[in-house]
């Protein structure tokens, strides 16, 4: 055992490992991407041994290779983001339905506010909807504890199992324990065994629905009552008074970190004002589906309110609201109808208590907490003094959560958001492009990866965005509902294999006119570069032949397609006229390899005899190595101030060389 | 409870600054966790590092902080100073670097952004509130070490000559070592001790 610090995701790859996880596959996506790259780096160390781990081409791959591989008793683990999981929802419902064999765990990170996503979709809602059961972590640590009983717990009723984080226990660190070596538990001699009920047909999916209801009510029981995942749900009481509890709070996932801090921030803030923080119950649902509803109805007893923090969706919410309404009716049947029937008051999302979208944040629950957990106090307080006192509070926690004071200054600064790197190559492809089309009417279908920030000013060259390969096919409908229009899709070489070739054999079976613009920079940039079948590399180290997008594209029936070098502009806008002229499907591969994979070259240099201070290179290409200096002077540029370049920044790529109208960016290292 | 927040421009080596805080306080028995901005944002947007130890035993359950709790910030840039300043605990230390990341907004803006105007707004705002803030000449110090890479170790340091960290210098240099590329020690170490100097 050796004492690391991990972040949550590396924590739950060891976690997996120790549990014996002999297949692991996935398909990137930030906040999930770096378990199975520390599977990888620990098999490559000879840590792990045993494991066979890949990133699969997408997640609908993934998912199915783990099927097959649990099917012969393996355990497995496939991981993605949220929004992977609609790419192999395919196979995650009908998987359920014939059930697994080895532990089946799906790893879905969820990313709430959202901080790298294009949804704020809930997996303990796609839980539910596929009738699989999710561990929710509050914490990495839990999560580390999660990941390794969801083995057993797929094991035990041979159901998937999901283990659903969000991006702050994902990209949260702490100390970990781990093992020096752990060894894949043995696929079983047996092996896969024959049987009818592998093979999904719709008595069997009758049969197995059953199954899954069956093991659904027992799955539930047990998150009530069996230690080994009881230990989720935990409760607690609280407060400055000794009554019994009356208001109750439910957290899940990280929210139910936040609240245990909010928690110590109200009543600090309560005991500087000298007000008593009334009892309350705090519980954490861990196990968010199937809902330990037994739990939760103890944790429930004898409370008036329960308020529900959680992030994404109303997810415990709803189950409380049922409970709530089984309460009240339990009561009334037992008490009769002349007796008021224990009524149980459920705060969250739909009554106003609790934001109803992006991240929870501590200081947010703590005022909102200090005004349900004191309302009723200021309502009957007997003078002006402890009136004073508990507005005091809320002064105290609303002057934090706000940060008034620093509201005009926070406008001031300048926005920062996210760019493509100095010296991106993708930055060539799209300024060419938009050369290429000129005044030509056009839509520019974007994608998702690096690329998808050739949206931001000055480029402006994304018009959609939609999902995975999307681009390829809207643009075909695009140019269905507008002819008249030239139509040019992106897609990356990562997303080009995951899910754009579907896309392309469709653009080239029912004719329609798009130029597809495969930005290929030899990696899946944006999640840390991962390798994909075009990079002739695998995550167990072997070297493969790489696919060849241009042959790829050549079987499928594409007739034009052209090659060039996104930083060579005029090379690139030639390539991209031609292209775009052409009738029918085409495609532009635009080949240069991502900053983080090469050695910049030098740093550009500013010519000051020469620069106007026309700033064409900085409206033109938004280079963020580029600034502009309006203090300045030179003999061309007056007092209008000249461009200058940062040279720790500068990549070296050249672009602004050909883009400046006077040839005052000189090329790195020449000077005439 | 020491809360510190690192913050600065995605690629400046925040991430990195924070590791080597965590692996300064596992050394000494404390409790630590810490949160990084991962993805989109580390193209170029703003990014910050969530440092949290427990150094009396306290039990830390958020990886974030709340907002006036940090007892430290290091910031590797001033807008970025001004932008987390609602995160500083009355009484907090503010240490900055001086020199500024031109965002491509700034450079299609009408107004410059200048470093001397945002950091003197900022000193503005903290007058009379017992927090103290530390404008690091950065440019000198890298000039030195000859690497703009080791803004990290430099901001580091100069958090540590300003007595705002529990460390020892010599606890400092065991967890940079530990925690940077074996090649790069020796580089780290010399900006560790040119912002000491």
């Amino acid at each position: 055992m050796t004492t690391k610090l991990l972040m949550g995701n590396e924590a739950f790859a060891h976690a997996a490992l120790e549990a014996g996880v002999r297949v692991v596959a996935g398909y990137p996506g930030t906040p999930s991407s770096e378990l199975v790259e520390t599977v990888a780096k620990l098999h490559a160390e000879g840590a792990a041994q045993g494991v066979h781990v890949e990133w699969s081409t997408n997640e609908k791959a993934a998912l199915e290779l783990a099927a097959g591989a649990s099917h012969a008793g393996a355990r497995v683990l496939f991981t993605c983001k949220q929004v992977g999981l609609n790419v192999a929802s395919d196979a995650l419902m009908s998987l359920n339905y014939v059930g697994t064999n080895g532990g089946t765990v799906l790893f879905v990170a969820d990313d709430p506010g959202p901080i790298s996503s294009q949804t704020e979709q809930d997996t303990r809602r796609f839980a539910s909807f596929a009738k699989v059961p999710v561990l929710d972590p509050a914490t990495p640590d839990q999560g580390f504890a999660m990941m390794q009983v969801a083995f057993d717990l797929s094991e035990r009723y041979h159901t998937p199992v999901i283990v659903r984080p969000t991006t702050r226990v994902c990209h949260a660190s702490t100390f970990f324990d781990v093992a020096d070596t752990t060894e894949a538990r043995p696929v079983p001699e047996e092996g896969f065994q024959k049987d009818p009920k592998w093979v999904i047909f719709p008595r069997r999916a009758y049969q197995g629905h059953g199954e899954i209801n069956e093991r659904l009510v027992k799955i539930a029981d047990d998150f009530s009552t069996d230690p080994a995942f009881e230990q989720f749900n935990p409760v607690f009481t609280g407060g400055m008074t000794r009554e019994m509890p009356q208001i109750g709070i439910m957290a899940g996932g990280v929210s139910a970190a936040y609240v245990r801090e909010a928690l110590a921030i109200v009543e600090d803030a309560a005991s500087a004002a000298g007000v008593l923080i009334p009892a309350y119950r705090f519980m954490q649902v861990g196990t968010p589906y199937p809902f330990p509803e037994k739990a939760a109805a103890v944790f429930a007893r004898g409370l008036r309110s329960v308020v529900v923090v959680e992030e994404l969706d109303s997810v415990l919410e709803d189950e409380m609201l049922k409970l709530a309404a089984k309460i009240a009716l339990d009561s009334a049947k037992t008490l009769g109808e002349d007796i008021a029937p224990a009524l149980l008051e459920v705060l969250g999302r739909y009554t106003g208590h609790m934001p109803d979208r992006g991240e929870n944040t501590i200081d947010d629950i703590a005022l909102r907490l200090a005004k349900l957990l004191l309302s009723e106090r200021y309502a009957q307080a007997a003078d002006d003094d402890s009136r004073n006192a508990i507005e005091a509070v809320f002064a105290t926690l609303e002057e934090a959560a706000s940060g008034t004071r620093f509201a005009e200054l926070n406008a001031s600064l300048p926005v920062r958001p996210p760019v493509l790197c100095p010296g991106c190559p993708h930055r060539g492809s799209f300024y060419a492009i938009k050369r290429a089309l000129g005044k030509q009417p056009a839509v520019m279908c974007g994608d998702i990866g690096c690329y998808t920030l050739g949206n931001a000013q000055p480029l402006d060259a994304v018009d959609t965005c939609l999902c995975m390969g999307a681009g390829i096919t809207m643009a075909q409908g695009l140019a269905v509902a507008e002819p008249h229009k030239k139509q040019v899709a992106f897609v990356g070489d990562s997303t080009f294999f995951a899910s754009g070739l579907t896309g392309i054999a469709n653009a080239v079976y029912n004719g329609h006119d798009i130029t597809v613009a495969v930005l290929d920079n030899a990696t899946t940039a944006m999640t840390g570069s991962q390798p994909h079948p075009g990079t002739g590399v695998t995550l167990m180290g072997e070297k493969r032949k790489p696919i060849d997008i241009e042959g790829v594209l050549r079987a499928l029936g594409v007739e034009c397609i052209e090659r060039a070098n996104p930083l060579d502009l005029r090379e690139c806008e030639a390539a991209a006229k031609r292209a775009i002229e052409f009738e029918g499907p085409s495609a532009l591969l635009l080949v240069s390899p991502c900053i983080q994979l090469v050695k910049p070259s030098p740093a550009v240099t500013v010519d000051t005899e020469t620069c106007t201070g026309c700033k064409k290179c900085i409206t033109e290409i938004g280079c963020p190595a580029i600034g502009f200096d309006p203090a300045a002077r030179g003999p061309r540029s007056k007092e209008r101030g000249q461009v200058f370049v940062d040279a720790s920044q500068c990549n070296g790529c050249n672009l602004c060389t050909q883009v400046c109208p006077f040839g005052s960016l000189i090329e790195g290292g020449c000077r005439d | 409870m020491i809360n510190v927040m690192l913050t600065g421009v995605g690629g400046q080596g925040t991430v990195l600054a924070a590791k080597v805080l965590a692996q300064a306080a596992l050394s000494k028995g404390w409790q630590v966790r810490t949160a990084e901005t991962i993805g989109m944002a580390q193209r170029g947007g703003s990014v910050i590092s969530h440092v949290r130890m427990g150094n009396e035993g306290e039990e830390v359950h958020a990886p974030l902080l709340a907002k006036a709790s940090a007892q430290l910030i290091i910031a590797f840039e001033p807008s970025e100073a001004a932008r987390v300043l609602p995160y500083l605990a009355p009484g907090g230390v503010l240490v900055t670097a001086r020199t500024t990341i031109q965002p491509v907004t700034a450079a299609l803006a009408k107004e410059p952004y200048v470093a001397d105007a945002v950091i003197s707004r900022i000193e503005a705002l903290l007058e009379g509130t017992g927090s103290r803030l530390v404008v690091v000449d950065d440019e000198k110090l890298i000039a030195q070490v000859g690497n703009r890479k080791a803004l990290n170790t430099v901001l580091l340091g100069s958090a540590l000559a300003a007595g705002c960290l529990p460390l020892s210098v010599e606890e400092m240099k065991d967890a940079l070592s530990a925690c940077v590329k074996p090649r790069f020690v020796e580089m780290n170490l010399a900006a560790l001790d040119a912002a000491l100097a």
